[in-house]
């Protein structure tokens, strides 16, 4: 691949990358280290991918993959199949409230649900994958991603009224929209 | 199909629609026609996920990220070239076309592939990484290197585990744990990244320094038996020259 057409692979990928990459990390600096990663490895070991439309899908995979292995590497997992559902249907309300509130809180309440149901959700909104995509880019099964879309949003949905409450606290993060300067 | 199956599947519904035609969702999305208060449920969902997917593309990139991208995956086409056996005569024109600069101080010219990959990874973390760091034996290291006419240091004064187990900076690389810390030397700061051979590279012949330079920085990489090292900076390579 020469030097125009990476470019052109970053300009249409980093962006979708970092965000899915906050999700994940929920900080800017390990994600924008993520990011530079998978291209890194795009660069020197990424030409041999004969097909360019798997592209996208190559670097969420790949970002994923790393995002794990860091993790391991760290020894910080958790539990993450066993918590609560947390069911609710979507109300009224939940949508009056995404739309009242700023990209950076939507953000921060993303990253407070889990990350087994994180990472599907973030490929969900922000790169309107469908779940056979989603699928393939985490490498699980389609039903997996169903289930973990659906309890995901309960999830988010939850993290969001909290965030809204009175006497809540959400943390900007750099590079949101609404973002305050500190 | 009861409800809450429906429910289940229609999660998965795009809502921009572009599921509208897929087989996967076609008894769902009609029993969410037939029931009104499954229809409400869906009509709901949509507009939620809808509102969330609007708002979640609004976080943008930091500034540099970009170009941090694109100036590492240069170092690292370099060393593509290398890992490719190309001959002396095609790695240097590859180099050339990329814009990266490498000399080596040493005979014969050959740049360590892992230095340029890690050259480039230094480079793209000093323009765009957070830097930082704790610990007393990270601030005597920093105390050393900042001393007037020190070197950089050899295996014999980095303890790596303690660096990193006590407050240095550590970053990964290819797996690999990274210990960095910066200094100021003659009005000029630099980043030195540390990290411990292991493996095949651990076996290989240490190297001198190789030199790298690109629009976001200059670095010098070399090894000895024990561990990689990087030195970066916008300095300039003759003031990371000065240091080695």
């Amino acid at each position: 691949m020469n030097n125009e057409a990476f470019k052109q692979l970053v300009d249409a990928h980093y962006a979708p990358l970092y965000r899915f990459a906050l999700s994940l990390a929920r900080n800017a600096s390990d994600a924008g280290d993520l990011v530079q990663q998978t291209f890194f490895i795009w660069a020197t070991k990424g030409h041999g991918l004969r097909e360019l439309s798997k592209a996208k899908s190559w670097l969420f995979t790949t970002l994923y993959r790393e995002f794990l292995r860091g993790r391991r590497r760290d020894a910080r997992s958790s539990s993450l199949e066993d918590l609560p559902a947390g069911e609710r249907d979507p109300s009224a309300e939940d949508v009056d409230r995404v739309s009242r509130i700023d990209a950076a809180t939507v953000m921060a309440a993303l990253q407070t649900v889990d990350e087994t149901f994180r990472a599907p959700l973030t490929l969900f909104y922000i790169e309107d994958m469908s779940y056979q995509e989603i699928a393939d880019a985490l490498e699980v099964p389609i039903g997996t991603v169903m289930s973990r879309l659906s309890r995901g949003k309960a999830q988010l949905r939850t993290a969001l009224e909290r965030a809204e409450a009175p006497g809540s606290k959400v943390l900007p993060f750099p590079g949101a929209k609404g973002a305050q300067a500190s | 199909m009861t409800s809450d199956e429906a429910k289940f599947i229609l999660s998965a519904f795009r809502p921009d629609g572009s599921d509208a035609g897929n087989p996967a969702f076609a008894d769902a999305l009609k029993m969410a026609g037939a029931d009104p208060m499954l229809g409400l449920w869906f009509d709901r969902s949509r507009a939620h996920d809808s509102a969330v997917a609007r708002k979640l593309r609004e976080v943008a990139p930091p500034a540099g990220l970009r170009e941090a991208i694109i100036a590492g995956a240069r170092v690292s086409g370099a060393r593509k070239g290398d890992g490719m056996g190309r001959v002396w005569l095609a790695g240097l024109a590859a180099a050339a076309a990329l814009a990266i600069v490498i000399v080596s101080m040493k005979a014969p010219a050959r740049p360590e592939p892992a230095g340029a990959a890690f050259a480039g990874f230094a480079i793209n973390d000093m323009v765009t990484g957070k830097h930082g760091g704790a610990g007393e034996p990270a601030g005597a290291l920093v105390a050393e290197l900042q001393a007037e006419g020190s070197r950089m240091p050899g295996a014999d004064r980095i303890n790596f585990e303690r660096l990193r187990d006590t407050g240095c900076r550590t970053l990964s690389f290819s797996g690999r744990t990274v210990i960095e810390v910066c200094f100021v030397r003659d009005g000029a700061l630099f980043h030195l990244y540390v990290s411990r051979r292991t493996g095949a590279d651990g076996a290989a012949e240490p190297e001198g320094p190789s030199f790298f330079s690109q629009a976001a920085g200059s670095a010098a990489a070399w090894s000895d038996r024990s561990f990689d090292y990087v030195l970066a900076s916008t300095a300039g390579t003759e003031a990371i020259r000065r240091l080695l």
